[in-house]
């Protein structure tokens, strides 16, 4: 049984290997977010952000917000992106064919009317339906409602590629509560850069479950009783203030959520704007623009804001969780996949040789890889080959790294931001980050395997919709 | 630790990996539980200073309110202001307190001016925090400069001027923006000789704060532009010709004729937009005479100015290029035709859908 042994051995030191080189590689990049994160408090400590936001010289910006069946909170919605105190901005709500009340509302509550609005199809999307709408109150005259055939979320912003003017566009959810300073601070980066061009600019996204919204404007900061939505909120600012922060850092950033972010018109356009054919259109057409700015040799950025300017609800049900994660995984697939000449090629740089390996390796593979080593312990265990000292210690370690690390995001948080400021709030995290790894991981998990399983063997299924509940509002003045 | 450890330690049942799990295994434990514990305490301490900052505010603030309020020459202080500057001298030598009081300074420097501010200035200096502000510049840490310098613009301390001008090109953008807002906010548009050597580029974000400032002062005869059109900073031609647009500088009109063949893409696209906001007609002949060797984006622009300066002898031109590749020429040559020769759009506007642009079958859809 030498070669079972041999065998046994090869698979102890590759799940090794690979836990060693997770472990690091989170340790490393905590590190790094600490530094940058030190050095954007600096840089930004002394900005005059109030220069920019009177003046009439500042670039205009687009916010593109597709909507698909938001009936039961569009007015509010729209009334909390018009009211951002940016301004140089206009707003652009694309109803993707919706089969609801959404567009009957919006007429009624900002006094629409069609509008003949010439724009150039830049990016082949479907066609309107009832047309382009403005509104005949001057309050609104930023706000543009375009009413389309449905096309998903990828076709909707595409639309709204084709009719905005501006430079700068902010692709966001529509049901995302936007702070009122978010767009002065996310041009910044673009407006700043006089050493090649920021293509995009990304922002933290933060769970806005139970927090208190009073006229489309954030109040209260609270933490919900929810465990699951709590979980997320740590998970949120673990990856959010560590993870990707310290990609900013290394300009390795694959990914900008599809909740909020400002994009370069040019660079979005001439890419061919979002691909239709993936649910991960977000990463997608980072990825996309990245690549095209590595094949023109153009000195390029994508920054990361880590102030928290976005706030959107977080699934509160398993149901709806696993479905969000599901989709998620699919668009990392298909996305890693369509650019896979990428992955190790010295010719895109840092981009070819470090960010797309470890989003293959720490990110696509790693729920095969978690899986392949329960299986592979179960047979050891079946075989009553397991020295349980042996697998005790390391199950600790990683637990316990797990919890720890959590810590060091509440930490990050802490002395950053502080959102979470009400007493009790500090046991709260701590149990939480005790918690976490059994009350989410495994359910992360189970959606990242399910998603591989529909990518490859359930081809029809596409998104994955979240049932919306409304954030908390009290209209009360 | 590693001794406690080794008491328990057996190389033949514990091999060396799993000895060092052990390890890392209760490093980590302990530190979580230290971590947690001084979790809470950084939590307990971050509202304890709220709170505090807030206390210090509350009582500090009736004071200098009080100080402003006390006197008709802001020059010359009275007796009680006096009592008011020796409470809070001392209070300065704490870092945190003086940051407390300069935020209210801020405030208040918000919300006054004229002998207000001069009166804030005068507090600035007798209560010592010149000092503090004036050391900040010849601190390490870029940072701190950067703040230092952003205080003693707030405060309008010129007689500093000499000490911040050499940061105008300091390497870190941070800095040198600060002491760009410095210059033009003490200084005005004399403020901007820093413009005849900079030798770093000026950023858009920067260059929108200056026209901010400058936008904002009562004076505003504007000096010769002309030297930083002709600068060999692109960032600072793009400035000028910002200046040129705001300013209505239509002496300069010829130094832009010149500049239509600069080598800077960006700046040829800049000057076409100024030339049409300064009804710089001589423009178009030439602009037409070159149409075909522009690039895209200016061939745009230059017909965004023909929207404006359009004369009727330009119609064999527009009708030219109704059919150019590029959608939005397409567009804006077929808006110009409208209103050059409604006659003329009516005959296109009828041809079949198979005959029109892309552009007409968009403004004029066949029914």
């Amino acid at each position: 049984m030498d070669w079972l042994t041999t065998i046994i051995k090869i698979f102890h030191w590759l799940f090794f290997a690979y836990s060693f080189a997770a472990i690091a590689s989170y340790i490393v990049l905590s590190f790094i977010s600490a530094k940058e994160t030190i050095e954007y408090l600096k840089r930004n400590s002394f900005v005059h952000y109030k220069d920019i936001l009177s003046s009439s010289m500042s670039p205009s910006i687009t916010i593109i917000a597709p909507a698909y069946n938001e009936s039961l909170n569009i007015i509010e919605n729209v009334r909390s992106l018009l009211s951002n105190h940016y301004v140089n901005y206009n707003v652009i709500i694309v109803n993707d064919g919706s089969s609801d009340d959404s567009l009957e509302k919006l007429i009624e509550a900002y006094d629409l009317v069609l509008d003949e609005h010439v724009y150039n199809e830049k990016i082949k999307t479907q066609s309107l339906r009832a047309g382009i709408f403005k509104s005949k109150n001057p309050a609104f005259e930023k706000l543009l409602v375009v009413d389309k055939e449905n096309g998903g979320k990828a076709d909707a912003l595409n639309m709204g590629l084709n009719i905005s003017n501006s430079n700068y566009v902010a692709c966001i959810d529509v049901d995302c509560l936007l702070l009122e300073n978010a767009l002065q601070k996310m041009i910044k980066p673009f407006l700043e850069d006089t050493d090649g061009k920021v293509i995009a600019a990304g922002g933290v996204i933060r769970i806005a479950n139970a927090c208190k919204i009073k006229q489309g404007k954030l109040i209260d900061v609270n933490l919900p009783k929810n465990l699951l939505v709590q979980a997320q909120i740590l998970e949120y600012i673990r990856a959010f203030l560590l993870g990707r922060m310290a990609w900013s850092r290394l300009n390795g950033l694959l990914v900008i959520s599809g909740a909020f972010g400002i994009f370069d018109k040019e660079t979005a356009i001439a890419v061919g704007g979002y691909d239709t054919n993936t649910v991960g259109e977000d990463m997608e057409i980072i990825v996309r623009m990245r690549r095209y700015m590595e094949e023109q040799n153009k000195k390029y950025k994508v920054s990361y804001i880590p102030d928290p300017l976005c706030w959107t609800e977080a699934p509160d049900n398993y149901k709806s969780f696993i479905s969000q994660r599901n989709r998620w995984t699919r668009g990392t697939i298909e996305t890693l996949k369509k650019h896979r000449k990428i992955g190790f090629n010295p010719n895109y740089g840092s981009f070819g040789m470090l960010s797309y390996p470890y989003w293959l390796v720490f990110e696509r593979l790693a729920p095969i890889i978690e899986v392949v080593g329960i299986i592979y312990f179960v047979i050891l265990v079946i075989l009553e080959v397991v020295i349980w000292k042996y697998a005790l210690a390391f199950l600790l370690l990683a637990y316990l790294f797990s919890v720890v690390f959590s810590i060091i995001a509440i930490y990050s948080e802490e002395l950053t931001y502080h959102q979470y400021k009400k007493k009790g709030t500090g046991y709260k995290l701590i149990l939480l980050s005790i918690l976490e790894p059994f009350i989410l991981h495994p359910f992360v998990l189970y959606a990242a395997i399910k998603g591989n399983y529909d990518y490859y063997f359930n081809k029809t299924l596409k998104w994955g919709k979240i049932e919306r509940k409304g954030l908390a509002t009290d209209n009360e003045d | 630790m590693v001794a406690v450890f080794s008491r328990f330690y057996s190389p033949e049942e514990f091999p060396f990996l799993i000895y060092l799990t052990w390890v890392t295994s209760f490093v980590l434990f302990v530190s979580f539980v230290v971590l947690s514990t001084y979790l809470i305490k950084l939590r307990k301490a971050l509202r304890r200073k709220e709170k505090e900052r807030k206390d210090c505010k509350l009582s500090y603030e009736p004071f200098i309110i009080e100080y402003l309020y006390s006197s008709e020459d802001p020059k010359v202080l009275t007796e009680r202001q006096h009592e008011i500057i020796e409470t809070l001298k001392p209070k300065i030598q704490s870092a945190s307190q003086r940051k407390v009081i300069i935020s209210i300074l801020y405030n208040l420097m918000n919300e006054v001016s004229g002998e207000m501010a001069e009166s804030i200035k005068l507090f600035y200096y007798k209560t010592g925090l010149i000092e503090y502000g004036v050391a900040k510049l010849q601190n390490k840490n870029w940072y701190v400069i950067a703040k230092g310098i952003g205080e003693l613009t707030r405060f309008n301390i010129k007689e500093v001027h000499q000490q911040v001008e050499p940061f105008v090109n300091h390497e870190r953008k941070e800095v040198r923006s600060e002491a760009h807002m410095y210059m033009v906010n003490l200084f005005h548009f004399e403020g901007l000789t820093f413009l005849d050597n900079l030798d770093v580029p000026l950023s858009e974000w920067n260059q929108i704060q200056l026209l901010e400032v400058l936008q904002k002062i009562d004076n505003q005869s504007i000096c010769d532009i002309k030297p930083w059109l002709n600068s060999k900073n692109d960032t600072v031609v793009i400035f000028a010709l910002k200046l040129a647009e705001i300013y209505n500088q239509y002496e300069v009109n010829t130094t832009l004729l010149g500049l239509l063949n600069h080598p800077n893409k960006n700046i040829r696209i800049a000057v076409i937009d100024a030339l049409t906001h300064l009804y710089g007609i001589e423009a178009v002949e030439k602009l037409k005479a070159n149409f075909n060797n522009l690039s895209v984006e200016e061939q745009i622009s230059f017909f965004q100015m023909l929207e404006k300066l359009v004369m009727p002898t330009d119609e064999p031109f527009v009708e030219a290029h109704l059919f150019h590749k590029n959608f939005d020429i397409q567009l804006l040559a077929l808006k110009i035709l409208k209103s050059i020769n409604i006659d003329k759009y009516f005959e296109f506007s009828g041809l079949p859908a198979h005959k029109k642009s892309q552009a007409m079958l968009k403004l004029t859809p066949t029914n």
